[in-house]
């Protein structure tokens, strides 16, 4: 058994390398061209349904929505300059106040911007129970279009925003209206 | 003029010895490169799942800031309107400054009209006909221009015969993390 023992011990050890440099030449080319053709952002679309522009003369705003019943029925996100509001069948329903937010928009550093916003989250919550309500009554119905209603100066994020919750919700055939704020507010006051 | 010594520089990696003998004489320095080939899997991994195929469809302009959704419609490769606060710029051509002028009214913009017309009438004349894909059309809008400016190029898609209108965006995961 000593003897044995010994015998292991005077054995010269190879210590086994793994040679990583040809893994190294693979990688230094790889990286580079996998940085190349790698997208970082990825830009989709949103497909907007016929668009209803309502000239300065404004008075149509709604008289358009009378096609069908899913057309009578179809929602609307309300954006004024300082309110918004989801007009249903049931009624028009305020969903927030508008508020001024400081914006870097030079990505300078500096947050001299001063742009108009709103609570989103109201307005996901709101657009979500409108689509369960007007789902449980009309069952027959699915509903998908809604129609954002805006005045003239809503900034086209706000727009989007809009449109992006709506969507999430499962009014995925967003239309736009753009009208003065005249014809907004006699809008709101007669929703469809 | 004394000839460039002739030192052996490796242009490779792996071309020269992976120890390094020391002045020291028979000490070896060894370079530890599993921290770096962690690294680098790391990095081949992240590059992978973000890797195109496809390539970039369309090209962003530097001049605009698409706004960000959720949306998951990819982009396809259509007629590019691309709108900021100063111009208007149609597959590449500026068409329209867009001035206070533009932005007192309503309406679809004449000019815009016609250069749409136009390539409509090309694709037709080429084709011989107007299939539904060509009546599709990208616009690329600056997310701070104003909604009156959006509703006329987009009524003045309508008129020129681009029925169906995309409006690209960059897409979000989640709460807002741009993907």
């Amino acid at each position: 058994m000593a003897k044995a023992a010994s015998g292991r011990s005077r054995r010269i050890r190879h210590e086994s390398e793994l040679d990583m440099l040809p893994v190294m030449n693979l990688f230094c080319c790889i990286i580079p061209f996998l940085l190349l053709s790698a997208s970082f952002l990825e830009i989709t679309v949103i497909g907007m349904s016929g668009t209803e522009g309502v000239t300065s003369g404004g008075a149509g705003a709604t008289a358009n929505l009378m096609r069908s019943e899913e057309d009578r029925l179809q929602p609307k996100i309300i954006i004024t300059e300082e309110e918004m509001f989801i007009g249903t069948a049931a009624g028009t329903i305020h969903v927030s106040y508008s508020f001024q937010e400081q914006r870097d928009t030079n990505d300078d550093g500096v947050y001299d911007t001063q742009v108009t916003n709103f609570h989103w989250d109201s307005l996901a919550m709101k657009v979500e129970e409108a689509h369960k309500v007007l789902s449980e009554a009309y069952p027959q119905i699915t509903f998908r279009k809604i129609v954002i209603l805006t005045v003239e100066e809503t900034r086209y994020e706000s727009i989007i925003k809009a449109i992006d919750i709506a969507a999430v919700a499962g009014f995925d055939q967003p239309g736009l209206q753009v009208a003065p704020s005249a014809s907004v507010a006699s809008a709101m006051g007669s929703p469809r | 003029m004394s000839a460039p010594s002739k030192r052996r520089v490796p242009l490779l990696l792996g071309s020269g010895k992976s120890k390094a003998v020391s002045r020291a004489g028979d000490r070896k320095a060894v370079l530890n490169l599993t921290s770096m080939i962690d690294m680098f899997t790391i990095l081949v991994v992240f590059l992978l799942m973000s890797y195109s195929a496809e390539g970039a469809l369309v090209t962003i302009s530097d001049a605009l800031t698409l706004p960000k959704a959720h949306s998951e419609q990819g982009i396809q490769m259509k007629l590019e309107i691309q709108v900021n606060r100063q111009v208007i710029v149609v597959d590449g051509d500026p068409i329209v400054a867009v001035d206070a002028a533009i932005l007192s009214t309503g309406g679809s913009i004449p000019a815009l009209v016609t250069r749409l017309k136009d390539h409509m009438e090309y694709a037709r004349n080429v084709r011989g006909t107007i299939t539904e894909e060509e009546m599709k059309i990208n616009i690329q809008g600056d997310q701070e221009i104003p909604a009156l400016l959006l509703q006329r190029v987009m009524a003045s898609c309508s008129e020129a015969g681009f029925m169906s209108q995309n409006l690209a965006v960059i897409k979000v995961e989640g709460n807002g993390e741009e993907e």
